[in-house]
């Protein structure tokens, strides 16, 4: 499994914690972020594979901050985790170009899954783009 | 019908009813008097025309006799019709039609000179200077007499007129009879009666009615009749003709309704006599009745036929407003049930999230250790594996409570509902299992009826499992110790299958049935009971297209009935 970078985002303090030291015990890098705002500006100055992202917040909640971060970063793929027992924020969620949703509370081997065929599925996309590109310089007159 | 529309129907008949007969009766009232009005008027009108003639022919009649007699002493003097023989001849010639009885010639003395008739011998030799009428004659010229016996002991008229020097009197008898006959025909109807009398109120001709004296209300007629007076004379009331009354007062006609006839009454002979003619109402109203029947009839048919349209028209009408209660109920039972559910959902969303982040909490620390404990000598943790075990457990109880969270909030229901067929004999069997050994504990038996070769149907079976286990479970908690419960399987018609959970226990409370099926509804202990089971077995059941129905058995106990559809691959769902 290769390492990728994790972002965690939720409002509680000790599940950001807990989730974040296990998550690097099984060798990724991970950072948290306590709510959408602070996502928004870790995204921003930092190099992100996945966001985990906690759907009820307060301030920027889940959904808007998946907005926002599929417009700024189109490739980051996330992953979104809901206590709520709404299927309705999920499928709102997947509508706007969440990876998943997965409903709390959620043992760590099924999360680290959901996160690592994220990470495929960017990986796969960003290559293709790497790729793309390449064809393009190629093609341009040197 | 149940009873408030058939109360409601009462009332709009009542209405209806009223509303029609009513003014329908007003109308034959009011349509039936003045046709009897009317009817009476004209009987008054023909009355008084009647009278009128009647009146002339009486008239007539006398003047008739008074003119030949004053012809007769005109022309002849005293000392011709003085003599027998010539009186004889004149009598002969004068009454061919028999009406002059006998024919009398007297002196201004009195005395009798000559006579003709049939009484020669009782009259002879008769003075009459003392008699009133003599006297009159003399005075007046001419006298009529009121009807008397006379000395034959016979009703007669005399009629007598003297000669313009007074000479001598020339009196006729006239033939009542004859005048009787006049009246005859004055009569209007079989109870019709019409008669003179004289100014005291003597009959002067018979009544047909037989009356044989003025009774007492028309006796009032006679006093009270313009151009009467009353004079009193000594003891009694005697009614005079008015002295100053002219012929203008003794031509009025007056015509009187009085109770059940009209009576006309009319002075004759200036005032000496007064013409009675009476009819009774009932004998003018022949056509009357006939019209009256008819517009009855015509009226009644027409009122039968609103009514019974009205009646009609009110059936449909509650009809179509029972139909719309009905559906309003229904609707408003939806409606509440509809705002339960989402009220429920709100409701377990809310904490669901709340015990689910702890539930997070609790996995992830426990992962937390189960991760790091590999890294742990095992030799010098001394419980090593009581912890490694210990940590197992709590995720293990962490997944089973977020199975019920999910499971709660229709989570699970959404995401696994898997149709597979299910015999429901079978799956019925397998969930009585479960609970056997707790209702052997409590003593409590379960009798079987299943019916065999039930056709196997689409359903998820775990969801029904779980109703079913609600339902077994409610029962053994309600049946007391030695109780029994039946579950019994059934096919209803050809599209349905029929479970029935029956106990013997306490049954359910009237007010508790509407509630049974809420959520949060319970009527066990605090903290027993969630008061979320039947709720979520309604739920399931409504979901995989059945009904769950619940009644109180009559010997007692309550008995819960599931319907489900048959369904399998070929039915469309």
């Amino acid at each position: 499994m290769r390492e990728f970078n994790v972002l965690v985002v939720d409002d509680e303090q000790e599940f950001r914690d807990i989730t974040v030291k296990r998550l690097e015990k099984r060798g990724l890098k991970v950072k948290g972020a306590e709510s959408g705002e602070k996502a928004l500006e870790v995204l921003e100055h930092g190099y992100i594979d996945v966001v985990l992202l906690d759907v009820k917040m307060p301030g920027l909640d889940g959904i808007e901050t998946l907005r926002r971060i599929r417009s700024m970063k189109p490739l980051v793929e996330v992953v979104l985790l809901t206590g709520h027992a709404s299927v309705d924020s999920g499928i709102e969620g997947m509508k706007l170009g969440a990876f998943d949703y997965l409903m709390k509370p959620i043992e760590l081997d099924p999360l680290l899954e959901k996160l690592v065929d994220a990470y495929e599925k960017k990986r796969i996309h960003q290559d293709k783009i790497e790729q793309a590109e390449i064809k393009r310089n190629m093609s341009k007159p040197v | 019908m149940n009873s408030p529309y058939s109360k409601i129907w009462m009332r709009m008949a009542v209405a209806f009813c009223l509303l029609i007969t009513v003014p329908v009766a007003i109308l034959v009232l009011v349509t039936t008097n003045s046709l009897r009005d009317a009817a009476i008027d004209k009987t008054e009108v023909s009355l008084g025309r009647l009278i009128e003639h009647k009146k002339d022919v009486i008239t007539l009649f006398l003047e008739e006799k008074e003119d030949l007699l004053t012809m007769l002493v005109g022309m002849y003097p005293i000392s011709y019709l003085g003599r027998q023989e010539n009186l004889d001849k004149l009598f002969i010639a004068v009454n061919k039609t028999g009406s002059i009885v006998d024919l009398h010639v007297i002196d201004s003395s009195g005395a009798q000179v000559a006579y003709v008739g049939p009484y020669a011998q009782s009259l002879v030799g008769k003075s009459y200077y003392n008699a009133q009428w003599f006297q009159e004659v003399l005075i007046k010229g001419s006298h009529v007499s009121d009807v008397f016996l006379g000395f034959r002991n016979v009703p007669h008229i005399v009629v007598a007129v003297s000669d313009p020097l007074k000479t001598y009197v020339l009196r006729a008898t006239i033939n009542s009879e004859q005048f009787n006959n006049l009246l005859l025909s004055s009569q209007i109807g079989p109870h019709g009666d019409s008669f003179i009398v004289n100014r005291e109120g003597k009959l002067q001709t018979p009544s047909r009615a037989g009356l044989t004296e003025l009774n007492d209300e028309d006796r009032l007629l006679l006093e009270h009749h313009e151009g009467t007076a009353i004079v009193k004379r000594e003891e009694s009331v005697v009614v005079h003709s008015d002295e100053k009354a002219t012929t203008e007062h003794f031509d009025a006609t007056s015509i009187v309704t009085r109770g059940e006839s009209i009576v006309a009454t009319r002075w004759v002979k200036d005032g000496q006599w007064c013409l009675f003619v009476k009819a009774l109402i009932e004998d003018s109203l022949g056509p009357f009745y006939k019209v009256r029947n008819h517009v009855i009839l015509v009226i009644f048919g027409t009122s039968v036929v609103f009514l019974a349209i009205a009646l009609l028209f009110i059936n449909y009408l509650l009809q179509r407003i029972e139909k719309e209660d009905r559906r309003r109920v229904e609707l408003g039972h939806q409606m509440v049930q509809m705002e339960k559910m989402a009220t429920v959902g709100r409701l377990a969303a809310g904490i669901a999230h709340e015990i689910n982040n702890p539930l997070q909490m609790i996995t992830s620390q426990a992962g937390w250790i189960s991760e790091l404990l590999p890294e742990e000598d095992p030799e010098k943790v001394k419980n090593f594996e009581e912890y490694k075990k210990s940590v197992e457990q709590i995720r293990s109880h962490v997944r089973r409570a977020g199975a019920i969270t999910h499971r709660l909030l229709g989570f699970s229901r959404k995401i696994s509902a898997e149709k597979q067929n299910v015999k429901i004999n079978e799956l019925v069997e397998e969930t009585i299992s479960f609970v056997e050994k707790e209702a052997e504990y409590n003593h409590v038996s379960i009798i079987r009826k299943y019916a065999e070769g039930l056709p196997e149907t689409m359903v998820d079976g775990p969801q029904l499992q779980q109703v079913f286990l609600n339902l077994l479970n409610n029962a053994i908690d309600e049946t007391e110790q030695g109780g029994v419960i039946e579950v019994r399987t059934a096919v209803e018609g050809s599209k349905k299958l029929l479970v029935e959970f029956a106990d013997n226990g306490h049954g359910i409370k009237p007010e508790n049935l509407q509630r049974i099926f809420d959520p949060f509804f319970t009527t066990k202990d605090p903290g027993k009971g969630t008061g979320l089971g039947l709720y979520i077995s309604y739920d399931i059941v409504k979901k995989l297209g059945g009904n769950i129905k619940v009644a109180n058995r009559t010997g007692g106990g309550a008995i819960f009935t599931i319907t489900l559809p048959i369904l399998n691959l070929s039915s469309p769902r």
